[in-house]
């Protein structure tokens, strides 16, 4: 259903045009892949670090502590322990997450999944990725100001996150940061959305687009609609901070002012509760379509999987009410919340089923993608239900703000995301840099990682429901948290083989792409969608001629299919005995 | 769970704090309110429900995996999942949990709330005791009426973090933030409501046992958040007519009534 020609262009010559200032959308992707893996690696230092100063408060971080902290003899100090977790929450999810997700597959998939040659807007494509970038240094510059970077939590509430609270320039720049990278989301999100509906190969309906481009679809539709509400938001908060008005300070003795602190929150939840699914719905199309690939069956209920999908989008709207019952809303607005929040679970429990149903009686090869994808399904298992206990409100009066939250959203957003961006790395591997990882330090990989992740996430579930709230620098000045001292080490201990895990990974990764010289065929994974039909890795312009799509994306398995194989292309016609 | 037990042995002998086991560390602080046992409930038929259902998604990840795996079962079950069994199953299971689970914690928290945590006690008909609250960076600051039972008057008991409250009385708090957003926090209730500044927040509570026990901060509101911590002494009827007739005496020896200070509080805001 083209709407117009795509021209196949020449190939660019130069550096700085294939590399640097691309319009290919696999260029972009790649570039998205290393921005996200180089923020992912920082992100992830920082967690290190904050969990060395809850397990070990007082006790000097081993090894860069004496450069970093000099002034305190190699401890982390209090208000770089709040830098840490503000800059932690931000960079994971705007600039590790985002990227590799949305930016990096969303770039890749889009385009070779259904059969274009490349994005409808190249150039706003590209812009993309270097309002990212700006936004990425302006953010980076920020930690080198007086009084440091921003410090008031990811969150940012204000009054905390004006003048009264945060002094210094590095909240305004990161309000800044954010703003401009909402830009460069927007505009990605702008492109896929057309790109899905306007490019598609003739031949694909909807329902015949893999699943992986359902969940970036959704993703993008919710991040063009909700992205430019943080943008005003915190675009308002700089206006506080920069010009002296008073959207959100309001009039007690130390601040003044005919705001209302409550009004940003809300508008950041409208914002915030959707980038939850923002993050999550790209990990699960991927994970919907892997289980299917690698059992080696057509992914059950499939259209029920992709309409599931879409009613969370729809009632991830409609909910954020619940991240604000300790604000003391009418209580009527926290019943209605509590109410639509719990609706959630029913096309929630519909697409587990089918997940399940998916490997039910399937001829499984448990390949690295394949792992993860599982292991996508139990730890994503796991953070449901465990929200189940901050969306009703008398639970969430004791668990909000407490480490119980920190572990739940934890295993949605940082557990689920980032299994289902390996199993997609592992997965996509050949069609970008056309070589295959190492499947055994793959696997080493993933259960490193997966024990890691539990030992990190499920303990801090623990010592949240044992009272220790969040944000704390040093938990063991309350007396009722002492006990809880040797699950922080546990957890402490966990972070640190998980954080030691993924050193492997990056030596995978970086051997595969640069080192290593092998031909895996055009389709090592025998895997039927369109970008499996074209040479790993992908030629300059995908397609030589643009596919015609004549079946759906999961065709394995079918019996009428001639002996030796158990899989059909998209381009083929459905096998009929 | 040995080998965990037994790391918890190893870093508890070293912390130096005395052996308790791992499922004692678990649990959550003493419970010293009428009401918090609701909560505590509510958490564990929800974990109970939580862990049947993720029995089953265990089962079907570990037990298809070893069933269906190419080697055991090399060729795979050619379906969409599309039959008319396979939607009802999908169907029963969503419909399951949404029944068996959210309708009925949905219900339960929705009684709890609008009955118990969210229907403060009718300051006419009852004999409730009331305490203003003042978050401010990094301390709270309380406010009982005084002997005329009028707050922001000269004979006011203003404390600093310092917060006594009786057994068996209903008390209610007002609470209020000087300049950013706090959280006031009783884990021992199960309780927290936001201070914030510009409104006036309430919580009400009914605490049954005396002792000595903490109040913190739950929203981060800077650099020493950790340290905004508060005690809370619970005292029995006499002991704390004993310790407000004292406190009582001392305030209007020591208010400095020229303080502007000392005039922080507020009208007490009465509803209903």
């Amino acid at each position: 259903m083209a709407f117009f020609e795509q021209h196949i262009h020449d190939k660019p010559t130069t550096f700085l045009s294939k590399y640097i200032i691309s319009y290919d959308h696999k260029v972009i992707a790649k570039q998205f892949l290393w921005y996200g893996i180089a923020f992912l690696g920082l992100g992830g230092m920082m967690a290190i670090m904050i969990r060395w100063a809850l397990a070990y408060p007082g006790v000097p971080f081993p090894v860069i502590g004496q450069f970093m902290f000099p002034a305190t003899d190699g401890v982390i100090p209090p208000d770089t322990y709040a830098m840490l977790f503000t800059m932690h929450g931000t960079i994971m999810i705007f600039y590790a997450i985002t990227p590799i997700l949305i930016g990096c597959f969303g770039n890749f998939c889009i385009p070779l999944m259904i059969g274009a040659r490349d994005m409808v807007f190249p150039t706003a494509n590209m812009l993309s990725f270097w309002f990212a970038v700006l936004s990425a240094a302006i953010l980076v510059f920020s930690l080198f100001t007086p009084l440091g970077a921003a410090a008031g939590g990811w969150t940012s509430y204000p009054t905390l996150s004006t003048f009264i609270g945060s002094p210094g320039v590095g909240q305004t720049l990161w309000c800044l940061a954010i703003f401009v990278l909402g830009a460069s989301s927007t505009m990605g999100a702008v492109n896929y959305i057309t790109t899905i509906i306007t490019l598609r190969a003739p031949g694909m309906g909807y329902f015949d687009m893999p699943l992986t481009i359902w969940g970036l679809w959704l993703t993008a539709i919710l991040n063009a609609i909700f992205l430019p509400v943080l943008g005003a938001g915190v675009l308002l908060l700089i206006f506080d901070r920069v010009f002296g008005t008073t959207f959100f300070l309001a009039g007690a003795a130390a601040t003044s002012g005919s705001g209302d602190p409550v009004l940003f929150q809300h508008v950041f939840w409208i914002f915030g509760h959707p980038e939850v699914y923002i993050l999550i719905l790209p990990a699960w199309g991927i994970v919907s379509d892997l289980l299917s690939f690698f059992a080696r069956k057509p992914a059950f209920g499939a259209k029920a999987t992709a309409l599931a999908m879409t009613s969370i989008t729809v009632l991830s709207t409609l909910v954020y009410g619940h991240h604000m019952f300790t604000t003391q809303m009418s209580p009527l607005l926290t019943q209605t919340f509590m109410t639509l929040t719990m609706t959630i679970s029913i096309p929630s429990a519909i697409f587990f089923a089918n997940w399940l149903g998916t490997i039910w009686k399937g001829s499984i090869r448990f390949t690295s993608p394949m792992l993860f994808s599982l292991g996508v399904v139990f730890v994503f298992g796991l953070g449901g239900l465990t929200g189940l206990y901050l969306g009703t409100v008398t639970t969430d009066l004791y668990l909000h703000d407490t480490y119980f939250v920190v572990g739940h959203f934890h295993y949605t957003m940082a557990a689920s995301v980032l299994l289902g961006g390996f199993a997609g790395i592992y997965f996509w591997m050949p069609k970008m840099f056309g070589s295959l990882m190492n499947e055994f330090w793959a696997k080493v990989h993933f259960w490193i990682t997966m024990f890691g992740l539990n030992g990190v996430f499920f303990g801090m579930m623990i010592v949240g429901y044992g009272g220790m709230h969040r944000r704390l620098y040093n938990p063991f000045v309350y007396d009722y948290l002492q006990n809880l001292i040797p699950i922080n080490t546990f957890i402490t201990m966990s972070a640190i083989v998980m954080g030691a895990g993924q050193i492997i990974f990056v030596i995978n990764f970086v051997h595969a792409v640069f080192f290593k010289d092998e031909d895996v065929g055009d389709n090592p994974w025998e895997v039927g969608t369109l970008e499996w039909t074209v040479p790993s890795p992908t030629p300059h312009y995908n397609f030589k001629e643009i596919p015609v799509v004549k079946c759906g994306p999961h065709e394995f398995g079918n019996p009428a299919l001639p002996e030796g194989r158990d899989f059909q292309f998209q381009t083929e016609e459905i096998a009929k005995a | 769970m040995m080998l965990l037990d037994l790391f918890f042995a190893k870093a508890y002998a070293q912390s130096g704090t005395q052996a308790i086991s791992l499922w004692e560390r678990m649990q959550p602080p003493l419970d010293i309110s009428e009401n918090g046992h609701l909560i505590d409930w509510l958490f564990a038929y929800t974990t109970a429900m939580n862990i049947f259902f993720f029995f089953f998604v265990c089962l079907g990840i570990f037990g298809f995996s070893y069933l269906y795996s190419a080697k055991r079962h090399p060729k795979a079950y050619y379906t969409y999942g599309n039959k008319k069994m396979h939607i009802l199953i999908a169907t029963a299971i969503g419909l399951s949990v949404f029944i068996a689970v959210d309708m009925n914690i949905t219900r339960i928290s929705n009684n709890d709330y609008m009955n118990v945590f969210a229907n403060f006690p009718d300051e006419k008909e009852e004999d409730v005791f009331k305490v203003q609250v003042m978050a401010q960076q990094w301390a709270w600051n309380f406010r009982y009426a005084g002997s005329d039972g009028v707050f922001n008057t000269d004979d006011d008991i203003i404390t600093l973090n310092d917060l006594r409250l009786p057994v068996g009385k209903k008390i209610v708090f007002q609470i209020i933030s000087k300049d950013v957003i706090h959280s006031f926090y009783l884990p021992n209730a199960r309780l927290k409501v936001d201070a914030i500044p510009g409104r006036i927040t309430r919580m009400w509570v009914q605490l049954n046992k005396a002792g000595n026990y903490d109040i913190a901060c739950a929203e981060m509101c800077g650099t020493y958040h950790y340290r905004m911590q508060a005690y809370l002494t619970v005292y029995n009827e006499e002991d704390f007519a004993y310790w407000l007739a004292e406190a009582q005496g001392s305030a209007e020896i020591e208010n400095d009534l020229d303080n502007p200070d000392l005039y922080w509080g507020w009208k007490w805001q009465t509803q209903k």
